[in-house]
């Protein structure tokens, strides 16, 4: 989903300016406009005069670019057919966007029939270049400028047309939307009120760049001798004359030429650098994209140092201490996971639960090496199977981690490459890994579907993965880690996105691999009740920490850390007392630029006091080895407030939030 | 059911009478008569004056269509929907019928502050002044500053998203609500606050309500009606305690079953 | 290290596995039944398109204000000489019997005669079309030949907003080189290699040096825009989960970005790319006035300016066939890459 933008228009339309290159379009611009605005009232007697003593001459101190057949400054020439060139770019312009909105906003206002006629008619007329229907209209209207100024116009206006009907129909899906036509809101105000402004922008940036494209349009039309008609010119007239004469003054062919191509990139580059700015998309531009939050308090001080798994013998499949993420911010790194330990024992099952944001996938992929640049990963410890996973050979590691650790991510819709069957796709593991050829390699896919409860594994083998439903994608994703003999499955809400009867389908299948094998698991999931169900430890992260590790059946009665016990208090299960109001955790989550000194979770935390506004808890056992808390007050009792007031009126902070 | 709590909020200034939804062999199909997908199959179902109804299906199952249908959104391919025995008005300013979201966060126009949000759902009619007041009662109702009507969307958390959006829905004035998936798109901390909002509003302006979710234990948690819909057909409908504790339909129990939590916790040996 | 998997194997693989096994059966033969919808659907858009332009081109002449024949001949030719062109061009028949006259005709292959050379506008086509063709193909060539390999290495260095300074450099080059208008490129060159240096042929399409520097004129803008795109699509792809899963398969890093990235993002490219390939056809009209290059695009411009309307019919048309096939080239490639598209469509 697009992050909703909250800078202010003005500090964002400043921005702009501010990259070099903004600031040297806009510069140059202004000054295309200004010359079109002044050149006229200011050398049009220069550029009319003649001078019969000194036709078709080639530069000189009196005439910079020489003269044309008529002994007239080619110089001059070129300034004063910027107020020409310029308005009839413009006036072409707003004719393609005029006709553009009628047509691309027909099919929301006229309903669905007529519609489709007119998004049809604008597809026919799109797949034909510009300059075939400004030709073909050129003909039409007859060769000058009035002429040309329709025919350009006009040809602009499908691909304008599908634009704004792209652009419209992306608004229109927006619930916003639907909202105001549920309230009763009419179409045509929809359309004023919620549609054009929200498409305002990219609408603005594509003109200026359209209008670039019209001035450069002209001016071909122009040099054809199609456009405008002497005594009237235009850089393209301009062009069309000098070019006659290019080896006796080349400079009267290159000095509209260039003024022309300046003109015309002052357009783009202009159009180009605001849509960079405003994050909207053109042509082959991507939208920037949103910088994770503000600063953090520069490198943490405080490091976690101590035993994770107590009285164990055989070694854990894997080992992570002290394990940090950081980002680069827009002012100093941000650290998203901070400090995080934890061990995973043969054939167990570790749940990671906490709110949007508080650092699980980060730490999945992190442990997982694949975190990408800029992303930096720092741990005490990284181990897999007793192999160090930040040294070593890239082509060992590559092998270790591609046959012994299986991940399976959240949504399966997205996690195949669509381009590519689901045998192939599976198959390409044991041709990297195992050496096998694309036979054998295959008839082991093959054999993985049918391990996952995959009917029908041949034929749906040969298949691709949009022909597969979402619980099977994501069954095929786990028959994918299948392929080499995983120690351990990293599943990070492996079925958030499936319905609840497919969901436990595959978390059985799931305890069927592990029973089977002795695969440990590590089960990321923001839904308690499931990592309760299916694990037998659990560990609870707040902004990038784990606050509480725990056995999975002591949830519901044992947790002792407030944020672990507000977070199964606050979800409805079969059993909740329909009577009592829902336990409410205040507040929001931290961000990770903006964690406080002291306990994370103080200025949402019932049980806060002056101790845990100013120092960190750290992990640390509490009552058995097992249990471990980061809480100054663990376990301690939560006060009840008496029958519960209304919620108190909730103040809306000032503060950014973006959309997840 | 219970009794409504008491509340420092005076009772709704209009005081229209809630009324009851019936959906009458309701089908909505979508494409062409021959390659279409029919998405709602003759659905007919009642959601009593001052009730909640909760709707519980799996994805694809028609439960959205179905509400879209009901406020004009999606087109009915046949039978009707009544609103106190008169169908819907599904033209013009007043709309007794009004719907809250899944996605909190493209139900608000970004450009739009909320109380301008909230404001174009008023019907036609009091002075802007009157308007205003309306919006920061509004507002309160949901717990929100009412200060803060001139802030737009993109300073709210989801949670603050989906009051404002509440507050929207009931500033139609609605004699019933239809909520689609209202906490689905929230963290589970942020839902808890919500449901006890449409709880405590429910209660407090005796609105008759249609809610739509997937997650069981939420419809337990607020509906004291349940209807279970599978490919576009209701396939059973009763009282919460009802259907949940002593389900009728095969489908109804495998939903059930595939609650989380429902099983014993595993352990390792 | 146990092997694991052995005893997984081994549990019962359940056929009917709960309600969501539901479409298993009808799936079999869907791709094939989208290929044929896909085939059908897009060969009536091709034949729709193809009607949309043989009736604008016959209705060209209907448009233009004034007697075309009139206007053609000049305001000094004798009134009888007029009437008697317009009778023997059917102008002054009733409207769908033109019509249908021009539709057989384009079936037969009569494309009318010029109203100035009196000589068969299919002629005139026939000996013009292989020069255009020869040079928009080249271009055409050139272009995707520079714009993919260069497009896919932008993306893969300024992935995950990497290369800042890459990227900006790219960007802002491919703008600048996207905005020289291919004539005004073909006159540059014209002046540095003919004029200046005097290495090139700039007129005429004898030789293969000859070729050097339409072509270039030709390709360059294309070629700028297509790597653009083709870059941010690759970076667009590289932040998706599907790579993701190829990283975590741990495939080397060429695997990835060639095995999985590219087809993607080039089907992505394809689509905004067809309408820049087509469009190129259309340009050789800018670029063959440059260099007096034999082919279409002259005879158009000269034919509007001596109001030869038969011919400037015939060649509107043969442009947009060809625009026409591009586009329907590239959508069928677009369907072999990604079987998806076909079913987007629908
Ligand atoms: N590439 C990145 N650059 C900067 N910040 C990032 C990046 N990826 C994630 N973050 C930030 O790190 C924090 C933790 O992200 P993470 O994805 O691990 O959360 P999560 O617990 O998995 O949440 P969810 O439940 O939404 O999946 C978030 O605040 C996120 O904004
Ligand atoms: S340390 Fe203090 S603020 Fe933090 S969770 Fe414990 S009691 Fe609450
Ligand atoms: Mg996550």
């Amino acid at each position: 989903m697009a992050a909703q933008r909250t800078r202010q228009p003005t500090r964002r339309w400043r921005q702009v300016v501010r990259t070099p290159l903004g600031a040297g379009a806009s510069l140059l611009m202004a000054l295309v406009l200004l010359l079109a605005l002044v050149a006229p009232m200011l050398w049009t007697d220069q550029a009319d005069a003649v001078d019969t003593g000194n036709i078709l001459a080639g530069p000189s101190a009196e005439h910079w670019a020489g003269t044309d057949n008529l002994g007239r400054d080619i110089l001059f020439r070129s300034l004063v057919a910027a107020r020409l060139s310029v308005g009839l770019a413009l006036t072409a312009t707003a004719i393609a966007i005029v006709l553009g909105l009628l047509l691309g906003t027909a099919p929301m206002l006229l309903g669905r029939r007529l519609g489709r006629l007119v998004t049809a008619s604008v597809d026919i007329a799109v797949a034909f270049p510009g300059l075939l229907l400004a030709l073909f209209f050129a003909v039409i209207f007859g060769v000058g400028a009035r002429g040309a100024v329709l025919a350009i116009g006009i040809a602009g206006a499908p691909s304008f047309a599908r634009l704004v009907h792209t652009l419209v129909a992306g608004v229109a899906a927006r619930d916003y939307v639907a909202a105001a036509r549920a309230a009763g809101v009419g179409r045509v105000r929809v359309l004023l009120r919620h549609v054009l402004p929200n498409i305002s922008e990219p609408l603005i940036v594509n003109a200026t760049i359209g209008a670039g494209g019209a001035l450069l349009s002209f001016a071909g039309l122009s040099f054809l001798g199609l456009g405008v008609q002497a005594p009237q010119y235009d850089w393209g007239r301009l062009l069309f004359d000098g070019i006659g004469a290019l080896y006796v003054n080349p400079a009267a062919a290159l000095a509209p030429g260039l003024t022309v191509l300046l003109a015309g990139l002052a357009f783009n580059l202009f159009g180009e650098s605001v849509a960079k700015g405003l994050g909207v998309a053109t042509l082959g531009h991507l939208p920037e994209r949103r910088s994770a939050g503000p600063a953090t308090s520069g490198p943490p001080t405080i490091r976690a140092e101590e035993p994770v798994v107590a009285g164990d013998d055989e070694a854990p499949v894997l080992d992570v201490r002290d394990l940090w993420v950081s980002f680069p911010g827009a002012d100093g790194p941000v650290q998203p996971v901070r400090g995080v330990s934890f061990a995973v024992r043969r054939g167990e099952a570790v749940g990671v639960v906490g709110e949007s944001g508080s650092g699980k996938s980060l730490t999945a992929l992190a442990v997982s090496r694949l975190i990408e640049e800029p992303g930096r990963v720092e741990a005490a410890r990284l181990q897999l199977l007793g192999a160090d996973l930040r040294t070593g050979s890239e082509r060992a590691q590559r092998q270790l981690l591609g046959t012994s650790l299986a991940m399976v991510f959240q949504d399966p819709m997205t996690s195949f490459n669509p381009t590519r069957r689901m045998g192939g796709q599976l198959a390409e593991v044991a041709r990297q890994h195992q050496g096998m050829t694309r036979r054998d390699a295959f008839g082991r896919a093959v054999d993985r579907l049918a391990a996952v409860r995959i009917p029908e594994a041949r034929r749906r083998a040969g298949q691709y993965p949009h022909e597969f439903s979402g619980g099977m994608r994501q069954r095929a994703m786990i028959g994918m880690g299948l392929m080499g003999s995983p120690a351990l499955i990293i599943a990070d809400e492996p079925t958030t996105a499936l319905d609840v009867t497919v969901q436990q389908q595959v978390l059985d299948l799931l305890q069927a691999i592990r029973e089977a094998d002795d695969v440990a698991l590590v089960l990321i999931s923001h839904d308690v009740t499931v990592v309760g169900e299916v694990c037998d430890r659990v560990l609870v992260m707040y902004a990038g920490r784990i606050v509480e590790d725990l056995a999975a059946a002591d949830l519901a009665t044992g947790a002792a850390h407030p944020y672990t016990r507000a977070l199964v208090a606050a979800v409805p299960d079969m059993e909740t007392d329909l009577e009592q109001p829902l336990a409410v955790v205040p507040g929001r989550p931290v961000a990770p630029g903006e964690v406080p000194a002291g306990c994370a979770y103080a200025a949402r935390c019932p049980l806060a006091d002056d101790r845990c506004r100013a120092e960190d808890p750290q992990l640390a056992s509490f009552e058995t080895p097992d249990h471990r808390v980061a809480c100054w007050h663990a376990g301690e009792p939560i006060p009840v407030d008496g029958p519960r007031e209304p919620a108190p009126v909730d103040p809306v902070e000032l503060v950014e939030v973006d959309a997840p | 059911m219970s009794t409504p709590r008491p509340t420092s909020q005076s009772a709704r200034p209009t005081g229209r009478p809630t009324a009851e939804l019936r959906f009458e062999d309701v089908t909505v199909r979508y494409g062409s008569a021959r390659r279409g997908h029919t998405a709602v199959d003759r659905v007919s179902l009642t959601v009593p004056p001052g009730q909640v109804v909760g709707l519980v299906g799996e994805s694809g199952s028609g439960k959205s269509t179905l509400a879209r249908a009901a406020v004009g959104l999606a087109p009915l391919t046949g039978g009707r929907v009544l609103l106190g025995g008169a169908p819907v008005p599904t033209r013009g300013r007043r709309r007794p019928l009004q719907m809250v979201f899944q996605d909190p966060y493209s139900s608000l126009d970004p450009r739009m502050t909320i109380g301008d949000s909230i404001a174009e759902a008023i019907p036609p009619g009091p002075s802007r002044e009157e308007r205003r007041a309306e919006v920061a009662r509004l507002l309160e109702l949901v717990h929100l500053d009412p200060d803060r009507a001139a802030v737009r969307p993109g300073l709210l958390s989801g949670g603050q998203r989906q009051r404002v959006a509440l507050a929207r829905a009931l500033a139609g004035d609605p004699q019933v609500v239809i909520a689609d998936e209202i906490t689905s798109a929230l963290d589970v901390s942020i839902q808890g606050a919500v449901l006890n909002l449409v709880r405590e509003l429910q209660r407090e302006l005796g609105l008759s309500m249609l809610f739509i979710s997937h997650n069981l234990a939420v419809v337990r948690y607020v509906a004291s009606h349940v209807a279970v819909m599978r490919d576009g057909v209701i396939v059973e409908e009763g009282p919460a305690a009802r259907v949940l504790a002593d389900p009728h339909h095969d489908y109804t129990r495998a939903l059930l079953a595939a609650v989380p939590g429902t099983r014993t916790p595993r352990r390792t040996p | 290290m146990t092997t694991a998997n052995s005893a997984v194997a081994s549990t019962p693989a359940t056929p009917t596995s709960g309600p969501q096994a539901g479409p298993g059966g009808r799936l079999s033969s869907a791709l094939t039944h989208h290929w044929v919808r896909f085939a059908v659907r897009r060969l009536a858009r091709l034949l729709v398109s193809v009607w949309v332009l043989v009736t604008a081109s016959f209705l060209m002449i209907h448009l233009i204000p004034g007697d075309p024949v009139r206007g053609a001949m000049g305001p000094t030719a004798p009134a009888e000489l007029v009437a008697a062109r317009r009778e023997a061009l059917g102008l002054d028949d009733p409207l769908w019997v033109q019509y249908w006259d021009y539709l057989r005709g384009l079936a037969t292959g009569d494309l009318g005669t010029s109203l100035i050379s009196q000589l068969p506008v299919a002629d005139v086509v026939a000996q013009r079309l292989p020069a255009t063709v020869s040079l928009a193909a080249l271009a055409f060539l050139a272009a995707v030949t520079v714009a993919v390999p260069l497009g896919v290495t932008m993306g893969v260095l300024t992935r995950r907003g990497r290369g800042r300074r890459t990227e900006l450099a790219f960007t802002t080059s491919s703008v600048v080189l996207a905005t020289v208008p291919d004539f005004l490129l073909g006159v540059g060159l014209v002046y540095v290699f003919g004029v200046q240096l005097g290495w090139l042929p700039v007129a005429g399409n004898v030789g293969p040096e000859a070729y050097l520097l339409p072509v270039l004129s030709l390709a360059v803008g294309p070629a700028a825009i297509l790597a653009r795109i083709i870059r941010v699509e690759m970076v667009t792809v590289l932040e998706a989960d599907y790579v993701r899963t190829a990283r975590a398969k741990r495939l080397p890093a060429p695997r990835v970005y060639l095995g999985h990235a590219l087809p993607n993002a080039l089907t992505a490219a394809l689509t905004l790319g067809g309408l820049i390939l087509g469009a190129m056809v259309a340009s050789t009209v800018l670029v063959e006035n440059v260099f007096a290059w034999p082919g279409l695009g002259s005879t158009i411009v000269s034919s509007i300016l001596n109001k030869d309307y038969p011919v400037v019919q015939a060649i509107v048309l043969v442009y947009g066939v060809g625009v026409l096939l591009v586009n329907t080239t590239v959508d069928v490639v677009l369907a072999l890459l990604d079987p998806r598209s076909m079913i987007r469509e629908d």
